[in-house]
């Protein structure tokens, strides 16, 4: 049976997004907390592999208390266990901050064969800590893949390169971190969150984990928010006016001035 | 008193809004303008247990509470009412009371299938003659045997055309002349059972309604719900149930009618700044989000009394009545707000406004609500 883990983490509801001016970090009170929406490609890849292979799959994510809840629509969505890394200690934890808390709580586990990651947040955006993971556990990261198999423990797959594909065949254990639109998550059922509250989720602390002391969070994280602020993208508009001749003479001067030696205009083509 | 909801609760109204912004809100407008309904969707709701709410899980079901329920309805009533409806009949008025009254026999035979999806169930009460006025049906069933044989017909069936156990209430006459209402399932496949045009409707366009003819239907004993002439018991205490689902689809359509008007009044600029800058408008924004609060409170409450037990039909009439008559003047104040962008079928606020005109006569009028309230208070339950 695989043993599979999904890590996840709980990001404010973009609709919401206030900024603390003082810690320069987001205003996480009173706001509607989700799944990162990249996560939901993880956990879905892990329902995939239950249902395929066989698994026993967790969810884990280290936060604030009230992750609890996103573990829960975890539960709700067909994933066997919940943990929860938390504590007052891990606050304001950086990307290597979060992946050291994370080895300390894999090397407590011992046993996994896959472990699942999304893309990036949607509130920080770095999509660092599966690399540093991957380096952390010593173990092989794969990315971007678009077809995988598992057969006694070794996993083939094919992953995307560029224009090019890679064949990769690796034994177990192994990180993945999917694409974002990689599988199309399913939806809850009312079942499934009915049954998400009789499961169970662990909650893990500093001292659980044996941290060693460096790893508490602010004071210690190499890196540190020093501003958060909106970036208001404005495109510069122009209009192109005259005949059609006119107007396509102007573009292709426009292009040639601006060094744009072809436009995609949609599909993309291998040529 | 915990006016909070529970985690899973929250958890409910989450995953359904989810569920119906994706899956029913590209299909909402196609099913109203083409008056039709499409089998994916029927599939996709069995997917999240949506026919079998609040049926226990050994037929399939998700055996939710009460306020969950309301909350699963009112979220995909806020996309699409016409699907909301053909849940909350399905659920409120065929599921519960077959699950309620039902002997262990047809429980087995009719419930894995209705929670599913798989059956699609309702009841069927109304006639041309017998609205309002209940007690005046006309459909008859006349002992043969150990069977009944059943003529008459029905009209407006919610789930009509695509219900294939389907509860109607019926007078019948025994061997000994013993006369009474009763209360029956009809399975479409029944010889005799004849399935009526869809009606052409002014909202809800996406629910099918049609009439039943029932042409000498062998209606056998085992298919008699409770006892004999429990019949117009079971179809009251049932509506009781059904008001609370059709009062959280009156909600759902409110909601949704209220959030384009906040988000509009916000955009349109007039006389430089936006509308909803004015108190004219301002005020109109303030009025909804009271009324459709007090709404739902109700809703909850009479959900919470149905849990515990408690008799709740004075809550349950109040619910609907009120509800359902808030949504009509949230839609309307809606329809305001939008101007002449409103009145254009571009955008889906004459869709609610339409959709929301029946809410207040289907599973008894505003006016017999009334009459119940009434009933209750002049009886000394205040």
């Amino acid at each position: 049976m695989l043993k599979i883990f999904v890590l996840i983490k709980q990001v404010p509801s973009l609709h919401s997004l206030e900024i603390d001016k003082t810690t320069g970090t987001l205003i996480r009170d009173g706001i509607e907390n989700i799944i990162n929406p990249d996560d939901l490609y993880a956990l879905e890849l892990g329902l995939n592999l239950k249902d395929q292979y066989g698994a026993e799959v967790t969810a884990m994510t280290m936060g604030p208390p009230q992750a609890e809840f996103a573990l829960r629509e975890c539960l709700a969505m067909g994933i066997d266990h919940g943990i929860l890394i938390t504590d007052p200690m891990f606050a304001y934890s950086d990307t290597l901050q979060t992946t050291l808390v994370l080895k300390e709580a894999f090397d407590n586990i011992e046993e996994y064969d896959i472990i699942i990651t999304g893309s990036q947040t949607s509130d920080s955006s770095t999509g660092q800590v599966p690399y540093q993971l991957s380096e952390a556990l010593d173990i092989p990261l794969i990315t971007d893949i678009f077809t995988l198999e598992i057969n006694d423990r070794m996993i083939y797959s094919h992953r995307n390169f560029g224009h090019e594909s890679q064949h990769i065949e690796t034994a177990l254990p192994i990180l993945l971190r999917v694409t974002r639109h990689f599988n199309e998550p399913r939806h809850t059922s009312l079942l499934g969150i009915k049954n998400a509250f009789k499961k169970d989720i662990q909650i893990i602390d500093f001292n659980t984990l044996n941290c060693p002391e460096h790893l508490d969070g602010c004071n210690k994280s190499p890196t540190l928010v020093v501003k958060t602020e909106k970036i208001v993208l404005k495109r510069k508009n122009e209009v192109i006016d005259g005949t059609i001749r006119e107007k396509i003479q102007k573009l292709i001067n426009f292009m040639q001035e601006h060094g744009i030696e072809r436009i995609w205009t949609g599909e993309q083509k291998n040529e | 008193m915990n006016f909070d909801l529970t985690d899973q609760q929250k958890l409910v109204r989450r995953s359904v809004r989810k569920f119906a912004e994706e899956v029913l809100a590209p299909v909402a407008p196609i099913f109203d303008r083409e008056a039709k309904y499409s089998h994916e969707i029927v599939e996709e709701l069995s997917k999240i247990n949506a026919w079998g709410i609040q049926l226990p899980e050994k037929y399939g079901g998700a055996n939710l509470d009460s306020i969950s329920y309301a909350i699963t309805i009112e979220e995909i009533s806020r996309i699409c009412a016409s699907t909301a409806l053909m849940l909350t009949v399905h659920n409120s008025v065929g599921a519960y009371p077959l699950y309620k009254w039902g002997t262990e026999e047809q429980k087995e035979k009719y419930l894995y299938d209705i929670a599913t999806g798989k059956k699609i169930s309702g009841f069927s009460w109304t006639e041309p003659n017998a609205g309002s006025d209940a007690q005046g049906i006309e459909c008859i069933m006349v002992q043969d045997g150990s069977d009944f044989v059943l003529n008459g017909s029905k009209i407006f069936v919610t789930n009509g055309a695509i219900g294939s156990a389907l509860l109607i209430g019926t007078r019948y006459k025994t061997k000994d002349g013993q006369k009474g209402i009763a209360t029956v399932i009809l399975d479409k496949d029944m010889e005799g059972y004849e399935i009526g045009q869809p009606e052409d409707k002014l909202g809800m366009r996406g629910n099918i309604t049609t009439s039943l003819y029932f042409h000498n239907i062998r209606v056998p004993g085992e298919n008699i719900l409770g006892k004999l002439d429990d019949g117009f018991r079971i179809a009251m205490q049932t509506l009781d149930a059904g008001r609370i689902g059709i009062a959280a689809q009156a909600l759902g359509i409110a909601q949704a009618a209220y959030e384009h008007s906040v988000e509009y009044s916000r955009g349109r600029i007039q006389f430089k700044r936006p509308i909803s800058q004015f108190q004219g408008i301002s005020f109109k924004l303030a009025e909804m989000a009271t009324k459709i609060d007090a709404a739902r409170l109700l809703v909850y409450r009479a959900s919470y009394l149905k849990d515990h037990g408690a008799r709740y039909s004075k809550e349950s009439a109040m619910c609907k009545y009120y509800a359902s008559e808030v949504a009509k003047e949230v839609t309307q104040e809606a329809l305001q707000i939008h101007g002449g962008y409103g009145y254009m079928k571009d955008l889906p606020l004459e869709r609610y406004y339409r959709d929301v005109a029946v809410t207040s006569i289907y599973e008894g009028t505003s006016e017999i609500m009334k009459l119940i309230i009434a009933q209750h208070i002049l009886r000394g339950n205040l």
